[in-house]
Formats: C-alpha cells, sequence, structure tokens
C-alpha cells in the first residue's frame, strides 16, 4: 500500500533571467517498508526531489502526499510538525549536535518528535536503539571523538529513534569507504525492514543498490 | 532537554569570554554609578535631603541662586503663609581654626525651620567632615568678614554643598559677613504645584539642582558615561550572539531541518543570554557592594540597592534586546542549505 505519492511535481529555480526547470513533472508511489534508491546522474534532480519529498521545499507544482494528506497545501508549521514526528533524516554528513553526546542526541530527538513513548521508557528505547546500530558503548562520547563510521550510526540511530514512517537519506554513505558503507546500508535496511519504515535514498554508489527494493534512475528531471 | 545549558557546559570558555566582558562592563558600569551617587551627594546633599517641595527665586536672578535677593516682604508673607517654609542663603566660604588653618565650607542661613539646623548668635554647627580635620565642639572658629568667633556648637551627619562641608550660622552673623538682609531663596516643603507668585520663578528639588553649574556638568557627564557603558553592554551582546549564531548556522539549519521550532531556538538563546548576565551580574553587584566597604576614605562612593537593582533590570533588557536582535537571522536560516553545507 503506497505511503507516500509524488504527482507531477516540477521545480524551477530562477536563474538570472533564465528559469531553469529542474523537476519536469515526477510522479512516484512509495509502499509502506519499501526501500527505494534513486539514482542518476548529477543535476539529474534526484537530491531535488527527495528535500521537496522530506517537506524542506516547495514544489512549485504538484502535489505530495503523505499518509493521504496532501502535504503541498500544509501550512509551515504543518509540515514541520510531520517532519520532528513522522520522517527522519540521514545526511550525507552525519550532522550530529557537537555539544550533545551519543545518548543526548537521540534523547533530543525524541523531544522534539513530542513522542508518545512515556519519559521513564525513553533512556530503555535509546539504549535498545543503540544497541541496534551498536554504539551503546559510545553512549556518553561526543561527536568530535567519533569515528566517520561511527557518527552515520549515530545519525541513523537519531534518524529513527522517533519511529518515523519515512526515512530520507540523501547520499548516506558518501563520506565512507567501501567497507564501512556497506555496513551503514546494511544497518539502514536491517532497520527500516524490522521497523517498517518506508526509504527514499539517493546514492551515487552502484553498490549500495543491491540494498534497495526498488531503484528509479532520474535524468533531466524525469524519471527514466 | 535543556540544550542550552548542554552547549554552555561544552563551550565553557567561549561563554566564559563573554561572561567576563559583561561582568567587566557592568561592574564598571555599577562602580560610575555608585561614584557618581556619590559625588551627587558630596556636591549637594544639603539640598537632595531636604524633602519634595519648592524653591523660589527672584525671576531676575538669571537662575542663579547667587544672584537672588528676595524682598524682604515677599518672604514674610510667604513663611508665614506656607507650613514649615523657610528662607535660605548659600554662600561659599572658609572658617579658620585655632591654628588659623583655613577650611572651605558653605555657609547657609535660614530663617525658624525644622529642615535647617538652628543655630544662636555666635555658634556655628558643621558637618561631620570637619571633625576629621581636628575641630571638635566648643572650639572657637574665625571668619575674615566676622568680626567675633564662632564657636562649634555640634556636628551634623552627611551635609555638603558644592563639595564642601556646609556650616551653618545664624542670619544676623550671616548677614554681617556677607553684608545682605535679603535671603536669597525660599523653600515650600511639601508643594507639589508651583504657586504663581508676583516677581519669583518657582523650581521643584530636581531643577534646582540643574541650576547648580557644577552639579548639572559633573552628574551630566558621569551619567553619560553610565548609558554609554550600559549601550555598548547591549551591543557587544548583540555582537557576540550574532557572531556565535553565524558560527551555529549549519547547526540551526540541521535543528530546524529535524523540526525543532525556532522558538525554541531563540530560547535556547535567551536561556543563554540570561544565565550568563545573571551570573555576571551577581559577581558585579557583589564586587561593588564590596567595594563600598573598602572604597578609601574620602572617596564619595555610595551605591544603593536601588541604584544596583535598577542597573541590573537594564542590563538584562538590553542583554536580551541585543541578543533577540541578533538572532533574527535564525528565522532566515535555510535548513536546505545548511543540510548542503557539509559538517557542523
Amino acid at each position: 500500500m503506497a505511503i507516500f505519492m509524488i504527482d507531477k511535481v516540477k521545480k524551477s529555480f530562477a536563474n538570472g533571467d533564465v528559469e531553469e526547470q529542474v523537476l519536469k513533472g515526477i510522479n512516484l508511489s512509495l509502499d509502506e517498508g519499501e526501500i527505494t534508491a534513486l539514482v542518476g546522474p548529477s543535476g539529474s534532480g534526484k537530491s531535488t526531489l527527495l528535500t521537496i519529498a522530506a517537506g524542506l521545499q516547495r514544489a512549485s507544482d504538484g502535489h505530495v502526499y503523505f499518509n493521504g494528506k496532501n502535504m503541498t497545501n500544509m501550512s509551515q508549521e504543518q509540515i514541520r510538525q510531520i517532519r520532528a514526528s513522522e520522517f527522519g533524516f540521514v545526511f550525507q554528513s552525519s550532522h550530529l549536535v557537537p555539544f550533545l553526546t551519543v545518548e543526548e542526541q537521540l534523547m533530543l530527538m525524541l523531544t522534539i518528535s513530542d513522542t508518545k513513548i512515556k519519559k521513564q521508557e525513553q533512556k530503555v528505547e535509546v539504549t535498545k536503539i543503540l544497541k541496534l546500530v551498536e554504539m551503546d558503548h559510545r553512549r556518553d562520547s561526543y561527536p568530535s571523538s567519533l569515528s566517520g563510521g561511527e557518527k552515520q550510526r549515530v545519525a541513523i540511530a537519531r534518524a529513527i529513534i522517533h519511529q518515523p514512517k519515512m526515512l530520507f537519506a540523501d547520499e548516506p554513505t558518501a563520506s565512507l569507504d567501501s567497507k564501512r558503507s556497506k555496513d551503514v546500508m546494511k544497518l539502514i535496511q536491517d532497520l527500516t525492514k524490522r521497523l517498517n519504515i518506508t526509504t527514499l535514498m539517493v546514492t551515487h554508489d552502484e553498490e549500495m543498490l543491491t540494498y534497495s527494493d526498488r531503484v528509479i534512475t532520474m535524468k533531466d528531471g524525469l524519471i527514466v | 532537554m535543556n540544550i542550552a545549558w548542554k552547549e554552555i557546559k561544552k563551550s565553557k570558555i567561549r561563554f566564559l569570554i563573554l561572561g567576563s566582558i559583561v561582568f567587566l562592563v557592568s561592574f564598571l558600569t555599577l562602580i560610575i554609578s555608585g561614584l557618581s551617587n556619590g559625588l551627587s551627594q558630596d556636591n549637594a546633599a544639603l539640598i537632595k535631603d531636604l524633602p519634595d517641595g519648592q524653591f523660589y527665586m527672584n525671576e531676575h536672578a538669571n537662575e542663579t541662586y547667587n544672584l537672588s535677593r528676595i524682598d524682604e516682604s515677599t518672604q514674610e508673607t510667604l513663611v508665614n503663609e506656607q507650613k514649615d517654609a523657610a528662607a535660605l542663603s548659600i554662600q561659599m566660604g572658609f572658617v579658620n581654626d585655632a591654628d588659623d588653618k583655613q577650611h572651605s565650607v558653605a555657609f547657609v542661613t535660614s530663617t525658624d525651620s525644622n529642615l535647617f539646623e538652628k543655630v544662636e548668635i555666635g555658634e556655628i554647627v558643621l558637618d561631620q567632615s570637619i571633625e576629621e580635620d581636628g575641630i571638635k565642639v566648643g572650639d572657637a572658629v574665625t571668619n575674615n568678614q566676622f568680626g567675633g568667633e564662632f564657636i562649634v556648637k555640634g556636628f551634623v551627619d552627611q551635609k555638603k554643598y558644592s563639595h564642601a562641608p556646609v556650616a551653618y550660622i545664624n542670619m544676623e552673623n550671616y548677614q554681617e559677613i556677607y553684608g545682605v538682609k535679603e535671603m536669597q531663596l525660599v523653600f515650600v516643603p511639601g508643594q507639589d504645584n508651583a504657586q504663581a507668585i508676583d516677581g519669583l520663578q518657582s523650581f521643584s528639588n530636581k531643577e534646582f539642582l540643574s541650576t547648580i553649574p557644577s552639579y548639572s556638568a559633573e552628574q551630566m557627564s558621569l551619567n553619560m558615561i553610565i548609558w554609554f557603558l550600559v549601550v555598548i553592554s547591549g551591543m557587544l551582546f548583540a555582537i557576540f550572539f550574532y557572531m556565535m549564531n553565524v558560527q551555529k548556522i549549519g547547526l540551526y539549519g540541521i535543528l530546524r531541518a529535524l523540526g525543532v521550532k525556532t522558538s525554541r531556538l531563540f530560547g535556547m538563546m535567551w536561556y543563554q543570554m540570561f544565565f550568563i548576565t545573571a551570573i555576571a551580574l551577581t559577581l558585579s553587584v557583589a564586587l561593588s557592594q564590596g567595594f563600598t566597604m573598602i572604597a578609601p576614605e574620602g572617596m564619595p562612593f555610595i551605591l544603593t540597592l536601588e541604584i544596583t537593582i535598577q542597573l541590573s533590570i537594564i542590563f538584562l533588557i538590553i542583554g536580551f534586546i541585543g541578543a533577540t536582535l541578533s538572532g533574527f537571522q535564525i528565522r532566515k536560516v535555510e535548513p536546505l542549505h545548511a543540510i548542503q553545507q557539509g559538517e557542523i
């Protein structure tokens, strides 16, 4: 069943006097628990599509539906609420908060998301997720003392701690070596399947496609 | 979770620098305020200690009490009609002690009143600061323009005028020294609104203080320094938080992408501002109060609790405004740009 739908989405940017159309009418639907990879050459519009889907920018035309609701008509505040409680993000760089420990990064996400998890159970949940990403032993460490792979594991843990319905990943393995990339992708695959999270991921790395259920190729602002 | 506090804990040095600057500026402001208040007392305690009321002087005196002469009949009518009213004169002069050492004083004389010392002919009541020069009750002091001697009847606490100790003398003695029959001023206590009296100009206590040239010039300069320091501290807050916010644009963008409300980011900044200011102010208030105890003898330094609280509130408000102004850039942060920027 489709949990996420992108309907005739277009996006253009003004470049001086010229209007550049980056997305030229994209239709896409994502099924619950499915991992979809967006691939394509640079400038094909895959990152723009991901950020529109994630509610980080608005489409110039077309509609985005999440859970049957049209996000295009929502206010910034409504979109923020969805981002906080229903979406999870993994970026190319881990983007962890530098002054929070690993445990605090996850606790912060629980606070932001207004989770239904009771206060006393939050610590237990954090421990559970940290064990899943094998970072429980570094729970009191600050990001500055973690390796790239460890940071990305924490970023993944932060993205799923509040049990989102959607996970958006923008080149999650781009800053990692081949072995660590595979580990991280395995982790995303394992966790999203286990928690039934729908994933939309942008990647350049063809090796990572084996972890996806579906691969969508984009070129010049269109799905090919 | 209090992320504002977590950041302070992790970035101690950064916040310590800001706190130190706020502490130094607020400490300096309190010290100068204490000096300003002390000098103000030293300059015009005689007037400042009077209850609120109205001063009357001759309208042709060009707002200079020294040039004022109040007609005797007008003075008599005013003093008799108004309860507790007193006619008074103030003139700078000096007295010589037994060793012929000169002491500058402000001679003050008045008609019968509870507001001024009652002094018999040939007697003098001096400000306590003169006692520190070795003059005692019962001593005789002289004045070059006075034929006889003044016997020191007693001392009064903190009565100064134009930085000189006040010397209360009898009206007859005053008239002999200065050769004038008329008084310079009439003071009517408790009068909120001035009474229109032909030939006289009225001044509230505050207005009268500003007619004293040395007083207004001195206070204006000191007040200007105080307000400059207050404005500077506000600017420091704005600049420092602006710089910190610029460094944290990426972080704010990510937090907004994750769904943190802009109001929470502002709350984080305000918490940090209030925390730093509160600690800096506590320290500077404690030290400035400590300074009142160790201030050198003779240094006019008075820092009241009222002024301290007032300045502390102003510092908090100005810090809040500075931080808020700098925080407007948070609203402009695009989560998308922050994500594309790379590591925060």
